[in-house]
């Protein structure tokens, strides 16, 4: 038997406040290299609060964060994602006013000195991302699901070691959620490391392996998506008895 | 390279055209126009590296354009010296005053980053027109004329390839932006700066390099100016008018454009040339109704071509060739 391979990303004790609120308590968890995480919990549990403390955009009050080795608590956003931890926004952030081929080359810029370079890199990933016909248009003009599908490609264009999604699939039809699914276990499968926030039970059932129940700010409960979903404490707080039901 | 040729074949015949008209004009006026238009148009391509690259929309670039004209005049006129070397002074201090605006105001976005330009250009204003013992306060400072290029004491031609020179420099500096690594991740810090950290972009250094890099650019024409002009008044120099001037010439040609700044200081630098000479002085008593125009010009173009007049210029090409094909 060989010992578990280190932690890509260790969270230990971490509490951010925002005045009196404190909006994520007493968090730890860990993630191990080819792990798909999945986050759950309902609308102001703290999820994208802590994406943003463990990106780098909130420093938090205690604990300590560790992602590769490197305690990487309270370094700044751009020095986190260059380590190879990169996140992407629940609310899109496309550079609007330049096409699509610009906004991957700029995530690619990161790795790369030359911009023919990081041209080649943004043409592949745009490939993987299913964004080739779009290439050339704006950003803006673009419909909400390439939009996220924008957001994800620009991300793996910095080639990161740990991709954080943030709500990916909101607001997506069922065909688009089908295809962000695949493409999410497509690079699970080639090797990527993976947390995901998601309200979407069932998407989140499909992807994840293990699964973090936050709720007003605390982890209450973690496991495989049969143990959450079957936790209690999970269904009085977020799931309710309906999906029980349909689930059964 | 005939692809880049191809490209910026409308801003090579621009600059062909300025170098061909000495040749066969020597009407003083005509070529002060040129002079004139060449060296606004380069004080808004060096206001666009930091208001149309990088997005940081300064009204307080007189600050650094005043620097460059202060520190050869005075230079000049108390120790005699050059005013290339006064033009390197004014670049070491701007690059210190711009490094300082930008670090101090790199937290501020949008309109609060505009106020604190425009804070900073007043307090020089105030320390240029009160400190009377050493700039010779609100009288203003007259620059010896001392013919030569060591002393910049030109004719009318020689001013027109000088300020060409430094057009044609700035414009390329431009053109290698669009191009470049550092212009690329720039266009993202302008276009969403959480979005560029989430990228690994160190959005406030960037920021901080564009405006003072953009500074050093500003001083560099403020010295030109004060040289060609030969005077130098604080409240001139140091307004918000001229701010507002490098900003205006920029949005209406183009911003974060090349050609763009240009293009709007051919048009604004010409039209307010000529409305002055027509319609204002004494006997027509229409004084300052140049600057009437000049609104109007501003709102039709952000009305109509809110991309500028480069843009415009880009559609109509597009469409010729279209219509050729």
């Amino acid at each position: 038997m060989s010992a578990p391979p280190p932690p890509l990303l260790s969270l230990a004790g971490v509490t951010k406040r925002f005045g009196g609120l404190t909006a994520v308590r007493d968090v730890s968890l860990e993630v191990r290299p080819g792990d798909l995480l999945g986050i759950i919990g309902p609308n102001g549990a703290g999820k994208t609060t802590l994406f943003n403390v463990i990106a780098g955009y909130f420093r938090p009050e205690e604990g300590r964060i560790v992602f590769d080795g490197r305690d990487i608590t309270g370094l700044p956003a751009h020095a986190v994602s260059r380590l190879g931890l990169t996140r992407t926004f629940q609310i899109v952030k496309p550079f609007g006013n330049l096409s699509v081929l610009d906004n991957v080359m700029i995530g690619a810029l990161t790795r790369r000195t030359s911009t023919r370079e990081a041209r080649a890199d943004a043409e592949r990933v745009i490939g993987i991302c299913g964004l080739g016909p779009h290439a050339p248009a704006r950003a803006r003009a673009l419909p909400l699901a390439l939009r996220k599908r924008l957001e994800v490609a620009r991300a793996l264009a910095t080639q990161p070691r740990l991709l954080l999604l943030d709500e990916v699939m909101a607001g997506l039809n069922p065909t688009e959620l089908g295809a962000m699914i695949d493409l999410i276990r497509r690079l699970h499968a080639e090797g990527l490391t993976l947390i995901v926030i998601e309200h979407i039970m069932a998407a989140m059932m499909r992807l994840a392996q293990r699964i973090v129940m936050l709720h007003h700010g605390e982890k209450i409960a973690e496991g495989t998506p049969q143990e959450i979903t079957s936790d209690r404490r999970v269904i009085d707080a977020y799931l309710g008895e309906e999906f029980v039901l349909a689930e059964a | 390279m005939t692809a880049t040729l191809a490209r910026h074949r409308g801003a090579l015949l621009l600059f062909a055209v300025a170098a061909l008209i000495p040749i066969g004009v020597r009407d003083a006026y005509f070529l002060d126009s040129l002079v004139l238009i060449l060296l606004w148009g380069a004080l808004s391509a060096a206001w666009n590296v930091a208001g149309g690259y990088a997005g940081q929309v300064s009204i307080g670039h007189a600050a650094f354009f005043g620097i460059g004209a202060y520190s050869a005049a005075l230079l000049g006129t108390r120790w005699q010296q050059s005013p290339w070397l006064g033009m390197l002074i004014g670049v070491l201090l701007s690059l210190g005053a711009g490094g300082i605006i930008g670090y101090l105001s790199n937290r501020l976005r949008g309109p609060y980053f505009t106020l604190s330009t425009i804070a900073f250009s007043q307090v020089l204003l105030i320390v240029a027109s009160r400190w009377r013992a050493f700039t010779a306060g609100s009288e203003g400072l007259p620059v010896p004329f001392r013919p030569g290029f060591a002393t910049l004491g030109l004719g009318h031609v020689a001013w027109v390839y000088v300020a060409l020179v430094v057009a044609v420099l700035y414009w390329s500096i431009a053109v290698w932006l669009e191009r470049s690594r550092f212009g690329y991740r720039l266009a993202g810090v302008r276009e969403d700066e959480d979005a560029a950290q989430a990228l690994g972009i160190p959005a406030r250094r960037l920021k901080v390099i564009a405006i003072t890099a953009s500074a050093a650019l500003t001083s560099v024409c403020g010295t030109l100016w004060a040289q060609y002009v030969g005077f130098v008044d604080p409240f001139y120099v140091f307004s918000i008018d001229l701010s507002v001037r490098f900003a205006l010439n920029a949005i209406i040609g183009g911003l974060g454009t090349a050609l763009g700044p240009f293009l709007g200081s051919i048009l604004i630098t010409s039209l307010e040339t000529y409305l002055r000479a027509a319609l204002s002085g004494v006997k027509s008593g229409f004084t300052g109704i140049y600057l009437i125009v000049y609104g109007l010009v501003l709102i039709l173009v952000v009305r109509f071509v809110p991309e500028g007049l480069s843009g415009l210029a880009a559609r109509l090409w597009a469409r010729r060739s279209r219509s050729a094909a």
